[in-house]
C-alpha cells in the first residue's frame, strides 16, 4: 500500500469507528463529544479536551424513542440513540451550539435523558448583525470559559487559547487547501479526509493531512464536476455513489463543510473576542440570519469558481433549517440556469435508488 | 346527539377578527403595513399606527376552515417540503396564489417583523417573505432561555434590539416614535393580558364554564388585536359571560365528571369536532399550555417598558428550558385540579413537540396525572388518522372513568 494510500485508509476507518473505542485508539486525549457547527472548539481544546463531532449513524438500537418523536431528523435522534446505548461512555462531556430547534430540544431534554453525560449549551445569536449581537456572545464565551474552568479545575490562560486557534487554524488553512484540490481526490477520500478533522486530535490530524496533500494524484478531468449541499453528511455513501457515477465533487455548502473553514480565527488580540468575531463573520448555516451575507449569492459564487457543472443537495428529512434553505438556493440555481438535484436523507440511505437518480442526473447535465 | 351550550361572546369575537381583516383589507392603501410573529413587541408597531398581521393566525384560519392542506400543496409544488410547519407551507401557498386562499390572501407587507423566541421557521419563513416582498426586514433576536431566569446579558441583547426596532420603524415607515402612544398602547396591552388570565383562571371553578377549543377561538384578540381598545372589550364581555355561567352552576360541559390539560397547538380543522367524544364522556378541558403562554406575560413596566418587555419577550412558554416548562404545566394541573392530559404530539411544530415526552415524564413525576399522546398535525389534516385517533380517545376516556388515574 502506498503512503498515500495508508493514510486515506487510515481516515476512512475513523468515521465508522464507535466512540466508544476512541480512548483507545487516541490515548493521553480527553474526548468531548460535539454536536454542530458554531460550538468555540478551541475553548474546549484550550481546556484539555478533543471536541469529537457526533456522526449520526446507520443503526437505529430503538433508544431515542421514548424521547424524540420520529418526526425528529436522524441527525438529534441518533446522537440520543448512541448516548443511551452506551456508545458514547468515555466522553467527557456533550456541546450543542445553538442553532436549530431540533438541537436545541435534544440538549434541553438531555440532562434528563442522559445525566451521566455533562450537557454543555452554547447559545448564540442567531442574528449574526444584530446590535450588540458581539457583547451577547462574547459573554456567553465568557460563561463557558468559567464553567470549563470549574469543571477541570484550571484557568484557561490567554497562551493557551492562542495556542489552540493557532494549532486550529493551521489545520482551517489545509483544509481551505485540500477544498482547492478536491478535484484531485475521489469523492470517498476527499469526504473521509474532512470528516477525520472532527474526529481525530488536530495535533495528529495536521501532520497526516499534511502528507496526504504532498501525495495528491492529479486532477481527473471529463467527470462531471458537483457541488453538494446540506446540513451535516456523516455517511459516506452519498459520495461513494458520485464517485462510483463517475462524478467529482469540487465543493460544498455543509454546515461543516467548506464554510466552517473559510476564515482564520484572528490570532493577535484578546482570543475570546477573536472567537466571538470569527463565529460572526462566517457564511452563516441556515439557522442564522446575517442581512448582507447571502447563502444563494455564496453558493452561485462557488458554482462559479469552482466551475461546478452541477449541485446535489443532499436534504436531512425534517430538517426545518436546509428545507427552507433548498428553496431559496433553488430559485438561485434556477435563474443562473444551473441543474441541481434534491435527495433526501433519512435514517438509512437509499442507496440504490441515490443511485439511479444520481447517474441520471450527471447524463443529464453531460458533462 | 347531546348538545352543548354555546358562548355568545365568543360570535362576538369571531365578529371582531373579520372585522379586523377587513379593514385591514381597506386600509393597507393608507397606512403601513407589517406582517409580524405571534411572539413579537407588536405594541411598538401598533403605537406607530402600522397595520400588523399575523401570518400564523392566517395559517391557523386557513386550517379552521379546511382550506389548509391545499394551500400546504402549492407551496409544495414550489418545493417546501411536506415535514415544514403547515402556518408556514399554508401561508406561502396563499402568497403564491392568493386567488385560492381564503380573504384572497393578505394585503401585502410593507414590512416585515419576525421575533424568533417561538422557533426558528418563523426566521426562515421571514426570510422567504422578504426576499417574495422585496421589503425589509427586522430580526429580533431573543435567545432560548435555560433556567427559571433570564440571564443578565440576554436583557441587554434583546434591550439594544428594542431600540434598534424602533429607529428601523421610524425609518421604514417614515413616521415619527410615539412614546406617549406607546404607553397607552401598553397599558391596553397590560389590561388584555391581565384580562386573559382572568379567563382563564375561571376554568378551575368545578364545572369549569370554557372548554379548550372555546379558548382555541377565544385565543385570537390576545395574539392579533393585543394593545387595542377592542381586545378590552370583546374580553370583558367574554369574562362577564363565564362570570354568569360559574354564578348559575353551568358548565361547557354538563354534568362534568373529568378535568383534563391540553398540551400544545389546537387540531384547527378538528376544532370541534375533536372534543366532541371527551364532551360526550363529561370530560372538559379546563385548561391547555398553548393559550395560556399569553397569559403567563407579566405586566410591562410603563415608566421603564424595554426591560420588562425584554424579559417578557424571553419568558414566552415555548422560549423556555424543559424543567420551567414542566412547573408550569405541573402547576397549571394542580392549579386546575386536572385528572389527566392530552397530549399533541404536533408534526409541524418541532419547539412544542420534540420535548413532550419528557415534559409529560416531568410533570407525572410531580402530579401522577395520566396522559394521552396523539400524533397530529394543527393544519395539515393529511397527518390525522382519524379512526385511529378515536380508538386511543375511546381507551384514555375508558381508563378515566375505570381507574384512579394514580394507578397508571
Ligand atoms: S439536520 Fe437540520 S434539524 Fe437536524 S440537527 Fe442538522 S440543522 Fe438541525
Ligand atoms: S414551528 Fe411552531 S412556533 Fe414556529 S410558526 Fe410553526 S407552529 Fe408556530
Amino acid at each position: 500500500m502506498s503512503p498515500y494510500d495508508a493514510i486515506l485508509n487510515d481516515l476512512q476507518t475513523l468515521g465508522e469507528m464507535p466512540l466508544r473505542r476512541w480512548r483507545e485508539r487516541f490515548p493521553g486525549f480527553r474526548p468531548l463529544g460535539f454536536m454542530n457547527a458554531y460550538l468555540p472548539e478551541e475553548l474546549f481544546h484550550a481546556a484539555g479536551f478533543t471536541p469529537v463531532l457526533l456522526l449520526h449513524r446507520r443503526e437505529d438500537r430503538g433508544q431515542a424513542k421514548a424521547h424524540l418523536p420520529g418526526f425528529t431528523c436522524w441527525v438529534a435522534r441518533s446522537a440520543l440513540d448512541q448516548a443511551l446505548a452506551g456508545e458514547l461512555e468515555g466522553l467527557a462531556g456533550v456541546a450543542f451550539a445553538q442553532s436549530c430547534d431540533a438541537v436545541q430540544a435534544l440538549a434541553d431534554l438531555w440532562p434528563r435523558a442522559v445525566p451521566q453525560l455533562p450537557a454543555f449549551y452554547v447559545a448564540m445569536p442567531h442574528h449574526l448583525a444584530a446590535p450588540a449581537a458581539r457583547s451577547y456572545l462574547l459573554a456567553e464565551l465568557q460563561r463557558l470559559r468559567w464553567r470549563l474552568e470549574e469543571m477541570t479545575g484550571q484557568a484557561i490562560g490567554d497562551e493557551a487559547l492562542q495556542a489552540s486557534i493557532a494549532l486550529y487554524n493551521r489545520t482551517r488553512a489545509l483544509l481551505g487547501r485540500l477544498h482547492e484540490l478536491a478535484d484531485r481526490l475521489p469523492p470517498p477520500a476527499l469526504h473521509a479526509a474532512r470528516q477525520a478533522a472532527f474526529l481525530m486530535p488536530k495535533e495528529l490530524y495536521y501532520p497526516l493531512l499534511a502528507q496526504l496533500l504532498e501525495q495528491l494524484p492529479p486532477s481527473g478531468t471529463g467527470s462531471p464536476r458537483l457541488v453538494v449541499v446540506g446540513s451535516e453528511l456523516a455517511d459516506p455513501s452519498l459520495y461513494q455513489v458520485i464517485a462510483e457515477a463517475g462524478g467529482r465533487v469540487v465543493g460544498d455548502l455543509l454546515d461543516l463543510g467548506q464554510r466552517h473553514f473559510a476564515l482564520p480565527v484572528d490570532e493577535t488580540g484578546d482570543p475570546l473576542q477573536a472567537l466571538a468575531d470569527h463565529a460572526l463573520a462566517l457564511l452563516p448555516t441556515p439557522t442564522k440570519y446575517h442581512p448582507q451575507r447571502r447563502r444563494d449569492a455564496h453558493l452561485l459564487e462557488t458554482v462559479r469558481t469552482r466551475q461546478a457543472d452541477g449541485v446535489i443537495f443532499a436534504r436531512q428529512k425534517f430538517c426545518e433549517p436546509h428545507g427552507f434553505d433548498y428553496v431559496m438556493l433553488k430559485a438561485a440555481l434556477d435563474r443562473a440556469g444551473v441543474p441541481h438535484l434534491l435527495i433526501e436523507l433519512e435514517q438509512t440511505p437509499h442507496v440504490g435508488q441515490m443511485r439511479t437518480r444520481i447517474e441520471a442526473f450527471l447524463e443529464m447535465i453531460g458533462a | 346527539m347531546p348538545t352543548y351550550p354555546r358562548l355568545q361572546s365568543l360570535k362576538t369575537i369571531n365578529r371582531a377578527m373579520e372585522q379586523y381583516y377587513v379593514k385591514r383589507k381597506l386600509m393597507a392603501r393608507l397606512k403601513p403595513v407589517a406582517y409580524v410573529t405571534s411572539g413579537a413587541p407588536v405594541e411598538m408597531l401598533e403605537a406607530m399606527g402600522v397595520l400588523t398581521l399575523y401570518p400564523e393566525n392566517y395559517g391557523a384560519l386557513c386550517g379552521a376552515r379546511r382550506e389548509a392542506v391545499g394551500l400546504c400543496e402549492v407551496a409544495e409544488v414550489a418545493g417546501y417540503s411536506q415535514d415544514l410547519c403547515s402556518y408556514a407551507r399554508g401561508h406561502i401557498g396563499a402568497v403564491l396564489q392568493p386567488a385560492h386562499a381564503p380573504l384572497n390572501g393578505l394585503p401585502k407587507p410593507d414590512l416585515l417583523l419576525c421575533c424568533n423566541n417561538i422557533c426558528g421557521t418563523v426566521l426562515k419563513w421571514y426570510e422567504a417573505l422578504a426576499d417574495h416582498y422585496d421589503v425589509p426586514l427586522f430580526v429580533l433576536d431573543v435567545p432560548f432561555q435555560h433556567g427559571p431566569q433570564p440571564q443578565p446579558h440576554a436583557v441587554q441583547y434583546v434591550v439594544a434590539q428594542l431600540e434598534a426596532l424602533i429607529a428601523w420603524t421610524e425609518e421604514v415607515t417614515r413616521r415619527r416614535w410615539q412614546p406617549k402612544k406607546f404607553r397607552q398602547v401598553l397599558a391596553l396591552s397590560n389590561e388584555t393580558l391581565r384580562l386573559w388570565q382572568e379567563i382563564r383562571d375561571l376554568g378551575r371553578h368545578r364545572p369549569s364554564p370554557i372548554n379548550a377549543p372555546d379558548l382555541f377561538v377565544a385565543m385570537a384578540p390576545i395574539v392579533a388585536l393585543r394593545g387595542t381598545r377592542q381586545a378590552v372589550e370583546v374580553y370583558r364581555e367574554l369574562k362577564a359571560e363565564l362570570e354568569r355561567r360559574v354564578a348559575d352552576g353551568v358548565g361547557a360541559v354538563p354534568g362534568e365528571r373529568h378535568r383534563l390539560l391540553w398540551d400544545n397547538i389546537a387540531i384547527w380543522y378538528q376544532l370541534y369536532r375533536f372534543f366532541r367524544p371527551f364532551m360526550d364522556a363529561g370530560a372538559c378541558f379546563v385548561t391547555d399550555s398553548y393559550t395560556n403562554a399569553w397569559a403567563a406575560a407579566e405586566p410591562v413596566d410603563l415608566d421603564d417598558p424595554l426591560p420588562s418587555m425584554a424579559r417578557t419577550l424571553l419568558a414566552v412558554y415555548i422560549n423556555l428550558d424543559l424543567p420551567s416548562r414542566a412547573r408550569i404545566v405541573a402547576d397549571l394541573a394542580r392549579r386546575f385540579e386536572v385528572d389527566g392530559m392530552v397530549m399533541h404530539a404536533n408534526w409541524s411544530c418541532k419547539p412544542f413537540s420534540l420535548t413532550q415526552s419528557d415534559l409529560q415524564a416531568a410533570v407525572r413525576e410531580e402530579v401522577g396525572v395520566p396522559a394521552l399522546v396523539l400524533e397530529a398535525d394543527m393544519c395539515d389534516s393529511r397527518r390525522y388518522n382519524e379512526g385511529a385517533v378515536r380508538e386511543r380517545i375511546a381507551a384514555f376516556l375508558e381508563m378515566l372513568g375505570s381507574v384512579d388515574g394514580s394507578l397508571l
